[in-house]
């Protein structure tokens, strides 16, 4: 007993070291699927030298804790797959302007906190995704059209927890209010029936090998499947385009430094590394996203982001659209 | 105890707008999905625990004294594990469904992974060993003069078995389901990956999808109320019926050795149950980490996550042993009003599932001492409370067997209590000291909903990585850490059953 009390008192001492991180490493908090940043992440760590540490948990969670954890957060930078969230750590204070130079030549101004306590990297949109052989583009004009009952236990939907179902139902509810999108809301939940995933990926899946018709994805997770299977049978389809439409539903993942970052240059070498060309590139060939910085051309197989309509609710109201959206989303029962 | 009153006291205060919502969205929908899961698992393991301990209790075969201990290693697989290799067998396309279209024809289809069907397998596979464990010696203890009179007076084989039978070994029965439900109604791994609405992932997905924890609190109050109304429930169930032998007339039941069909169709039916709950998803953890390891995907960063699983498991459990030894002393030697109270406070941890302990830990520590907010010692102090009920009632019951008598004598011989109890107690109680230690370090390497919402930056373990690639359906990269977990618990469930049986 007492040799194996003094052998865990030895592991204790001799682990705790380790169960720190070092001085000069920045902390990332990532609300972000970990193989769509490492590679960058890396990236950034050969170019520059400085280690990074990663923290992925959901999005809000981080906020969560960042709040809790106040003056003596450990982490440098939040990442995130959502403006609103980003926006909401803005309100709670736990973002600071980031003083980048060359930053307001390189993002658009719509992309970024009016005070530049976060910054979109990388543009998604979120699009119908439709197996050819089943489904003609002209039978969906608008996304609330996959609600119609001739969709039963045709589509397939994300659920509850994704954080672009909550953004993309903000949107719908800040244009066409609380009604429409519950009927929306149930419509849909009555059309899937058990097709309710938690991946962007196995919609597409599913779609691609035609266990449903079609299913609303954000968009690079089409052209992520179409590279590794260039015969799947799927392809896009942006909705809600023309005069009456509304457009589609457009998101941005995004940086943000932390108010209480004791690494603030590190910071802003990462947020410099992301928005130059070589980041930006990453972004758009290995994520098949749009990169944010103009110079920067997203991937030839994509849908030139200038030909698309795009609801015009501004990313920083995301913030105060989501609690609501989250209780309707409750209240229809989608899971 | 403390944590749960802060997680009271914040529910109380809630909003009554949350409260409403709550009840009139969420609760019913949650309280049916909870109870009707609890109810199918109850009643598959019924059926799977009660006929293989009959067929093993009753019947010799050849192989029948390997299937004894084989039919309890699906304990050592966590539910999160369990969950995520269903999750590849049973999707569209998959194994079971290539199978089952070569049975039933080319359209036939599984039930998808994603249901309460799927839950309900998952986690009936995952504890019927709980019922089957205790039927099992039950039955072996059974008098079997009891059959022979019914059967003298003219009862059929099967109406013995319903009427005579199985009422006289219900107190076990409702023991191991009342286990069985506990762990379903507790349990975050599986139904996270399978994504089917309980209490305990609805607190989790509150806690991590909204900007406050206010509701989250409020379900863990009713998930804690419902689990009160159980355990007592259990109790008063428990002491109406029990059986006592009251003559001295007892026969032990002897296995009859069977024909050979038989033997075939026990072992065929044996073997379907050991492989869907064992040998299949085993087999692919041990396939998917080949592949893995030949792809070169286990890298330094995996040694760095068994290290940080194995010296936080090591530290807890140490931190419950010591802690333990007052509260067990407390609880067989000096029966006090505030002894009871600190022991029975304890082991309020039992009714916390993982997420709410997670919860009441960070609303405690928030309030009182938040600069430990994101160390290692708010996640030690999770399992701590989770866990510490495992290693007092090891202790509790150790400490019992050992006659007071022995201390007495040293105290009388001019011992002082520490010295006394140093030098007798505990080399007489250090095995069963062990066997608490080592539970809770199994148990504290299979965490995961406190690993998740408290670890520190940088520190993920073995759990948490397997829950992260699995819930990417990164089959090969979670099946290395899931195996680990796997062998290390074997030894620890074989070991548990051996001092089951002495």
């Amino acid at each position: 007993m007492r040799i194996l009390f003094s052998f865990f008192v030895v592991v204790a001492t001799l682990s705790l070291p380790s169960w720190g991180y070092t001085d000069d490493t920045l902390v990332v908090y990532s609300g972000r699927a970990e193989r769509l940043i490492q590679p960058v992440l890396d990236a950034f760590q050969t170019e520059s030298g400085i280690g990074v540490q990663m923290l992925t948990a959901d999005s809000t969670a981080l906020i969560n804790r960042l709040e809790m954890e106040g003056t003596r957060t450990p982490a440098d930078v939040l990442i995130t797959n959502d403006s609103g969230t980003l926006e909401r750590a803005r309100e709670l204070q736990l973002l600071q302007p980031a003083a980048v130079a060359g930053l307001e030549t390189t993002i658009p101004a719509r992309f970024r906190a009016p005070d530049n306590s976060w910054i979109g990297l990388s543009g998604r949109i979120w699009v119908v995704v439709y197996n050819t052989t089943m489904v003609s583009p002209d039978d969906i004009s608008s996304i609330l059209d996959l609600a119609e009952p001739k969709w039963k236990e045709k589509i397939a939907i994300p659920s509850a927890g994704s954080i672009y179902l909550q953004t993309g139902v903000s949107v719908i509810r800040a244009i066409k209010g609380d009604e429409v999108t519950a009927a929306f809301l149930r419509g849909l939940k009555d059309n899937a029936g058990s097709f309710v995933y938690g991946k962007n990926r196995q919609i597409v899946t599913a779609v691609a090998r035609g266990e449903v018709a079609a299913g609303p994805v954000n968009h690079y997770y089409i052209n992520r499947h179409l590279a590794k299977h260039p015969d799947a049978p799927i392809a896009p389809l942006p909705t809600d385009q023309g005069k009456q439409g509304m457009g589609v539903v457009l998101n941005a993942a995004g940086i943000g430094v932390t108010a209480h970052t004791k690494h603030l240059k590190q910071a802003q070498a990462l947020i410099r590394f992301l928005i130059s060309p070589q980041g930006q590139r990453m972004f758009a060939d290995v994520n098949k996203e749009y990169p944010l910085n103009p110079d920067v051309t997203a991937a030839p197989e994509l849908l030139p982001l200038q030909s698309i309509q795009v609801a015009g609710v501004p990313l920083s109201r995301l913030a105060e659209l989501r609690d609501p959206t989250m209780t309707v989303i409750e209240d229809v029962g989608l899971r | 105890m403390l944590p749960l009153l802060y997680v009271v006291l914040s529910a109380i205060t809630a909003d009554p707008a949350v409260w409403r919502r709550l009840w009139n969205t969420r609760v019913p929908e949650l309280f049916l999905n909870t109870l009707s899961l609890s109810l199918g698992v109850a009643i598959i393991n019924l059926t799977l625990g009660v006929s293989l301990a009959w067929i093993l209790t009753r019947y010799s075969f050849a192989g029948s004294k390997t299937w004894d201990w084989l039919l309890i290693l699906p304990l050592s697989i966590p539910s999160y594990v369990l969950a995520y290799t269903y999750t590849y067998l049973l999707k569209r396309g998959g194994t079971l469904e290539h199978v089952w279209q070569t049975i039933a024809g080319p359209e036939a289809v599984v039930f998808s992974p994603f249901s309460f069907a799927g839950a309900v397998l998952v986690l009936a596979l995952n504890t019927f060993p709980f019922v089957y464990l205790l039927a099992r010696s039950a039955l072996k203890n059974f008098n079997v003069s009891f059959e022979e009179v019914a059967r003298t007076t003219g009862a059929g084989r099967v109406t013995t078995f319903f009427r005579v039978s199985l009422p006289l070994i219900r107190p076990s029965l409702i023991a191991g389901l009342f286990l069985a439900i506990l762990y379903v109604a507790s349990d975050f791994g599986a139904v996270s990956l399978l994504r089917f609405q309980t209490f305990t992932y609805a607190v989790y997905q509150q806690m991590t999808g909204r900007f406050d924890n206010t509701a989250a609190a409020c379900l863990s109050l009713v998930l804690v109320a419902c689990a009160f109304v159980f355990l007592f429930g259990e109790r008063w169930f428990r002491r109406r019926s029990r059986f006592y032998q009251t003559t001295g007339r007892y026969r032990k039941p002897v296995p009859q050795p069977c024909r050979p069909l038989t033997a075939l169709l026990f072992t065929g039916y044996l073997l379907l149950v050991f492989g869907a709950a064992f040998g299949l998803p085993v087999l692919l953890l041990v396939q998917w980490t080949v592949t893995a390891a030949s792809a070169g995907d286990i890298s330094h960063q995996f040694f760095g996550y068994v290290w940080n699983s194995v010296s936080l498991s090591g530290l807890t459990a140490t931190a419950a042993v010591l802690c333990g030894i007052p509260l067990a002393y407390l609880a067989c030697r000096r029966r006090t009003w505030a002894g009871t109270f600190c022991v029975q406070g304890a082991y309020t941890g039992y009714v916390l599932p993982g997420p709410v302990a997670a919860l009441a830990i960070l609303v405690l520590v928030s309030q009182t001492v938040p600069q430990l907010y994101g160390t290692i010692l708010v996640l030690l102090m999770a399992y701590l409370v989770h866990f510490l009920p495992a290693a007092l009632q090891g202790m509790e019951s150790t400490l019992q067997q050992l006659t007071p008598n022995l201390e007495e004598a040293a105290r009388s011989l001019g011992a002082r209590s520490l010295r006394t109890f140093f030098h007798v107690t505990l080399p007489l109680v250090r095995g069963g000291f062990l066997s608490a230690w080592i539970l809770v370090f199994v148990q504290c390497m299979k965490e995961l909903p406190a690993s998740l919402l408290l670890r520190p930056v940088g520190f993920d373990t073995l759990a948490v990585r397997i829950w992260l690639e699995a819930s990417e359906e990164l089959y090969q990269l979670a099946a290395p850490p899931a195996l680990l977990i796997v062998v290390i618990t074997i030894p620890v469930v074989l070991l548990l059953m051996r001092r089951d049986q002495t």
